[in-house]
């Protein structure tokens, strides 16, 4: 493996007693796309302004391509950033915005004004270079920020929710566009959000955080499908976490019925929570062909499109509740209705396992 | 945690060129609110614990004072004088300020722009023109059964009259937003207009009421103008440290009074800020604006209060105006320009209106600039954090300190054997530092405003950019914030223009005042060309204002390109 680009160390940040990240450590390779990803508060934001030099973290170090930037201002070290509010000059044009920081480097004129025109062409806006930032839309704006942020060609992009003060239509267009944007140039990049969605979207990899701490670190599909502990499992997509018994070995007892999963093993009558992705469970009807399966009731049916929201209750459950998720197309076949009993079936690697009683919330 | 930070050493962020620049720029801005604030005052509190000659003798200039009730007199004086004209002013200006904004009366710009005119005059002014209006040969003597207008009645006359706009500014601003769903709740709930105007306008205005009723107390309390001409043998606490300063050369005494003169100061600033964090918080972004539906009665009501209001500011402009221009006043009422020519007068001369233009350019110019640059930096730097505290809290200061005790305070500073600044003295550039330093508060608070309505993280872009500050803070910041910085000089210039209080100490026969002029002439009799001065003055404001009208107004059109 290569030497990572961006390493950072055991870096904490307080704020007099608060302690707003702890010994927080990631490596970040050349040309990745990393998300930030937790709830407001996590730290996130604290440790996009440490990379930065914006506010320097307080024990820790940070070091990019193999220079030790962590005491540096943030003029000295090689980054451009996007903020949610854009921070567009609003009195210069797009142009100057753009060429902002061009202009510092005395670069020729002719050659800035050709850099201009070609991120005006990259960001899909050729012709807004005369126009002022307050005649553009949002999305139109946070382009532009983004341009001038890529024009002095930085090592690091830090993208500061750069799509939460968009409405959600110009968001999910913009989102694809920042990461062919990104993909294009190759540009290793940091971006902050609290919406899973769109770190699922775009990154490569998701470092989860939360109270200042790394929760977990891995590729979407590995947090959504391995989340590495009760509060990503909760955090990222819909979750049925249910109190189970552990009855060994690898199976667990929810309420009447007996389940396998793969799981390491816990002492013989431990309360455990096992968590279910709702579209993991699958309807069987009235056929009870899998070894995996259980008997419930069918207490709500709510029908969202593309598939229906099943609220199942009752039968081997017991009091407990699950929520499935049914393709339409599935239930059409079925002929499902409110009150039937059906059969349901869990494939043994769907089934996680937490320990019962560290949850939150 | 200890093992920790053994472990991992603190991280010392290491300063680049911008954080160095801005560190001393900073340092520079608190060096200088301390040599022009701060060190004057303590020097006035120490002073106040000595002799003459310099020696520690506790609280017995305290006691001396509180011993001589023709002395502490004037504290009951001053407190119920204060009083009664703020409860004046602020019932005045809470009926205009509620028709302006919640009734339907027609030529609302007009009367307006009639209530702030007296922003324009010295406090000077309303006294000259109530000695013409009621004085010994006043126009209107008879109406006051008898009573003498040199005393309590004209001061509280006066002190209303030059005080309205302060109260109607901030009662203005607290009427002028309301959120329309409230009256439609109440209306809705079948409550009487009493008790919709009791629970929803007046809660609404609650601060706004507490906050004008503070300010406006002060103002009262610490102005000198007023009750030097028109308060005759009536002590007030102003008066008395001029006449302890100027008139005994007693200056520990003038001391004295001076703290005794920081207390309501320093109660009605702490209030006041109180009042304008609650008045900010109770608007939610949701309101509706309300918008006043047209009510016969309550209109003509309105109406007839604005006129009223309206016809005596005018009533006392007019007769000020008049007396500068009648021939000799009550015998000759024809018109001249006489009394516009000061030779004969004395105590006032073109020369010392000159001295008022001068210092009212320069207040303009290098207060702006040194406050504008100074709330920059307290606002948008990312250095130093105590240090940009500090700054902040030196540059509150002066809304608590009265312009009398910052004028002795210069005196004792800048007049002390040693002080290397001692050759300021008596020079422009005192009056200047002491003028900018009077008003630097709200000038300071208006440019903290406009900064924070900009982006918070121009900086940081600018940063990323590798672009130093000083560009970013001269093609983007100082353009974006030109409205708030014309507003700034526009404000130092007319208050420069009309100052007395701060400046009666410190003026030599060389840079003397227009302002002072008026109150030296009046002082030495020369009542018409003193109110001539005056005129003088007003109209210089005057001027001033629409030079600022227009370009700001120029401003606004040539950007407005990018101004949305």
């Amino acid at each position: 493996m290569t030497a990572p680009y961006l390493r950072i160390r055991n870096v904490t940040k307080r704020f007099g007693a608060f302690t707003a990240l702890d010994d927080v450590s990631i490596d970040i390779q050349r040309g990745e796309f990393v998300c930030f990803l937790g709830p407001s508060g996590c730290g996130k934001t604290t440790l996009l302004r440490a990379i930065s030099g914006l506010d320097v973290q307080t024990y820790g170090s940070v070091e990019q391509d193999g220079r030790d930037i962590s005491a540096l201002p943030p003029a000295q070290r090689d980054f451009g950033i996007v903020f949610q509010s854009y921070a567009l000059f609003q009195n210069l044009t797009v142009a100057a915005n753009i060429a902002y920081g061009l202009e510092n480097r005395k670069r020729p004129k002719a050659e800035i004004q050709r850099r201009v025109a070609e991120l005006l062409e990259l960001i899909g806006l050729p012709d807004s270079g005369p126009k002022y930032p307050g005649q553009l839309s949002g999305g139109q704006q946070q382009r532009v920020a983004l341009a001038r942020a890529l024009a002095v060609s930085p090592g690091l992009l830090l993208l500061d929710e750069p799509l939460s003060a968009l409405d959600a239509k110009v968001r999910a267009h913009l989102r694809d566009e920042i990461k062919t944007l990104q993909r294009r140039l190759g540009v290793t990049t940091i971006m902050i959000t609290h919406d899973q969605e769109e770190a699922i979207g775009m990154a490569d990899r998701i470092v989860v955080m939360r109270d200042g701490r790394i929760e977990q670190i891995g590729a979407p599909l590995e947090i959504y499908h391995r989340p590495a502990n009760l509060f990503v499992a909760e955090f990222i997509g819909a979750m049925n976490l249910v109190p189970a018994t552990w009855i060994g070995p690898n199976a667990i007892r929810l309420g009447a019925a007996r389940l396998t999963c793969e799981a390491e093993s816990y002492a013989p009558g431990a309360a455990v929570r096992a968590a279910v992705r709702p579209e993991d469970i699958i309807c069987t009807g009235r056929a009870n062909g899998h070894a995996n399966s259980f008997q419930a009731e069918v207490r709500e049916l709510e029908f969202v499109g593309p598939f229906f929201w099943l609220s199942l209750g009752g039968g081997e459950l017991g009091e407990h509740r699950l929520r499935a998720q049914l393709p339409s197309q599935r239930a059409r076949e079925l002929d499902l209705r409110a009150r039937d009993t059906t059969h349901l079936h869990i494939p043994a690697q769907n089934i996680r396992l937490f320990p019962q009683g560290v949850g939150h919330g | 945690m200890a093992e920790l930070a053994l472990a991992a050493p603190r991280v010392r962020p290491r300063p680049g060129r911008d954080e160095r620049l801005m560190g001393g720029a900073l340092a520079l801005v608190a060096l200088y609110l301390i040599v022009t604030l701060l060190a004057p005052l303590l020097l006035m509190l120490a002073k106040s614990v000595q002799d003459r000659d310099g020696a520690w003798v506790g609280l017995a200039n305290f006691s001396a004072y509180f011993g001589n009730p023709a002395l502490s007199g004037a504290i009951g004086n001053s407190l119920w004088v204060s009083a009664l004209s703020t409860l004046i002013v602020i019932a005045l200006a809470f009926g205009y300020a509620y028709a302006l904004h919640r009734s339907r009366i027609p030529f609302r710009g007009f009367f307006r722009l009639v209530a702030l005119l007296p922003l324009l005059a010295p406090s000077l002014l309303p006294a000259i023109a109530l000695v013409y209006l009621f004085g010994n040969q006043g126009a209107l003597k008879g109406w006051l059964f008898g009573e003498s207008i040199y005393g309590p009645i004209g001061i509280v006359i006066g002190s209303v009259f030059w005080t309205f706009p302060h109260a109607l500014l901030i009662l203005g601003a607290a009427l002028a937003t309301a959120d329309a769903r409230l009256y439609e709740a109440s209306d809705s709930l079948g409550a009487s207009r009493w008790r919709t105007f009791t629970t929803v306008t007046l809660s609404g205005a609650r601060y706004g009421l507490i906050g004008a009723a503070f300010v406006v107390f002060t103002l009262i309390i610490t102005d000198f103008g007023v009750p030097k001409v028109i308060g005759g043998p009536f002590n007030m606490l102003a008066t008395d440290i001029y006449k302890q300063v100027v008139g005994q050369q007693n200056f520990q005494m003038g001391a004295v009074v001076s703290l005794l003169l920081l207390l309501p100061a320093l109660l009605a600033f702490l209030v006041e800020r109180w009042a304008q964090r609650r008045q900010v918080a109770g608007l939610s972004s949701r309101a509706v604006p309300y918008r006043p539906k047209p009510r016969r009665s309550r209109d003509l009501v309105a109406l007839a209060l604005a006129v009223a209001v309206a016809a005596m500011i005018l009533g006392i402009l007019g007769m000020a105006a008049f007396a500068s221009l009648a021939k000799l006043w009550p015998y000759d009422l024809g018109l001249s320009l006489r009394h516009y020519d000061f030779s004969a007068a004395d105590g006032g001369s073109w020369a010392s209106y000159g001295n008022s233009l001068r210092l009212a350019l320069y207040t303009a110019l290098f207060g702006s600039l040194v406050v504008f640059v100074g709330a920059y930096l307290v606002e948008k730097s990312r250095v130093a954090r105590p240090l940009r505290t500090a700054v902040h809290l030196l540059a509150l200061i002066p809304m608590a300190v009265p312009g009398m005790v910052l004028g002795l305070a210069y005196i004792f500073f800048f007049n002390a054997r040693g002080n290397p600044l001692n050759f300021l003295y008596g020079g422009m550039a005192l009056l200047v530092l002491a003028t900018i330093a009077h008003f630097y508060t709200v000038s300071h608070l208006t440019a903290l405003t406009a900064l924070k309505q900009l982006d918070p993280e121009f900086e940081a872009v600018s940063a990323a950019l590798k672009t130093p500050f000083y560009r970013t803070f001269w093609r983007v910041t100082m353009p974006l914030c030109l409205p708030a910085i014309l507003d700034i000089a526009m404000y130092l210039f007319i208050n420069a223009m009309t100052t007395v209080s701060a400046v009666v100490f410190l003026y030599s026969p060389d840079t003397a005042l227009a302002s002072v002029a008026v109150l030296n002439m009046d002082d030495a009799g020369d009542t018409a060309p003193a109110a001539a001065m005056a005129m003088l003055i007003v109209v210089t404001c005057a001027g001033a204002k629409l030079l600022h009208l227009s370009l700001s107004r120029w401003l606004l059109h040539r950007t407005q390109a990018w101004r949305r």
